[in-house]
């Protein structure tokens, strides 16, 4: 990895999550809503487009259990799962 | 030179009855001359036409101009030096180069950025521990499709086997190195301090995304991988943290 003694510029600079660290799950909480993430996810070939309603439920789990900060989804880029089917047309003429 | 002018006047004296005349003449002559050379220098230029005096002037206020000129070149090149690091910071973010973040990352960039479902990427999960970190530390998933502009969600699993709590901090890496840039971590576990307990085993998500600029730059062209590698350490009180590829045993 970086074990290589290159001095050059071109390092690479890590940097900090955008919204920090998520604390950790010591006691399983959403453990179920990641089991079902997995499960959807070998059984879709790893494709994450086809398991991001199982990524939210999960998100939407730990926002429960204080493991996460609450945040409305559509910052965390699930805004095309939130919108109900018939108030469709009123979002698409949204700007 | 002043000297034969000098001399003269005695020789002259010597001789003063045969050659008084030519000697007079002679002393006038050299008073003269000697009179004119003591005149200062602005009498001899008015006396040498009108041109010379304003000649003179123009030549010392161009001098004059050329060194203001020299001068203020040179403090330019000195307060240039200054302002070049901001703005070489500048131009890096602008253009992208040597892995600075890309200007016009920001977390409002997540609300409304739309994904590029043409262009698929696999992400290929990595997972290591320092030599002396005892956790065991592995991907849930080795490798997962993403495509730009969607979040995903990737788990880890760590696994504290020993029967005394370990504090583990992590830090990550992202190959290939122009990628990196384009590889946004929403919400992860690295950079803070992670305890687990004796036997403890946790679930370890990572939710990030990739900037939806990828699929336009033209060196991302033919990137189809990129492999996400965290390595854990242990973080104790009062204990440095050992670089990678040293063991202190």
């Amino acid at each position: 990895m970086s074990t290589a003694m290159n001095f050059g510029s071109k390092t690479f600079k890590p940097r900090p999550p955008d919204k920090g660290s998520f604390p950790l799950d010591h006691f399983g909480e959403c453990k179920a809503f990641k089991e079902t993430f997995m499960k959807c996810l070998r059984d879709n070939r790893f494709d994450n487009s086809k398991c991001r309603l199982q990524s939210k439920d999960y998100l939407e789990c730990r926002m429960d259990h204080q493991l996460m900060a609450k945040e409305p989804l559509e910052k965390l880029g699930f805004k095309d799962l939130l919108d109900p089917p018939p108030s469709q047309a009123d979002k698409d003429s949204k700007p | 030179m002043l000297l034969p002018l000098l001399l003269r006047p005695s020789l002259c004296g010597v001789q003063a009855s045969v050659l008084l005349p030519g000697c007079v003449r002679t002393l006038h002559s050299q008073a003269g001359h000697f009179l004119r050379r003591r005149l200062p220098a602005r009498l001899v230029a008015q006396s040498r036409g009108r041109k010379w005096r304003p000649q003179q002037d123009e030549w010392q206020r161009r001098n004059k101009t050329v060194l203001t000129y020299i001068a203020a070149a040179g403090v330019g090149m000195i307060g240039l030096s200054y302002a070049a690091v901001p703005l070489y910071r500048l131009y890096c973010q602008a253009a992208g180069l040597g892995g600075t973040a890309v200007a016009g990352h920001d977390t409002e960039q997540v609300a409304t950025m739309t994904p590029v479902k043409e262009r698929v990427i696999k992400v290929t999960f990595n997972a290591d521990t320092h030599a002396s970190m005892q956790w065991n530390f592995r991907p849930q998933q080795t490798e997962i499709f993403v495509v730009p502009g969607e979040t995903a969600l990737a788990f880890y699993r760590a696994k504290n086997p020993t029967d005394k709590p370990i504090i583990g901090i992590s830090t990550y890496n992202v190959v290939p190195f122009e990628a990196g840039q384009y590889f946004n971590k929403i919400q992860c576990f690295c950079f803070e301090e992670q305890r687990l307990n004796p036997h403890e085993e946790v679930d370890m998500p990572v939710f990030f995304y990739i900037d939806p600029e990828f699929d336009e730059d033209p060196r991302m062209a033919r990137v189809e991988t990129i492999t996400l590698s965290y390595t854990f350490f242990e973080a104790k009180e009062g204990q440095k943290l050992p670089l990678p590829g040293y063991s202190y045993n």
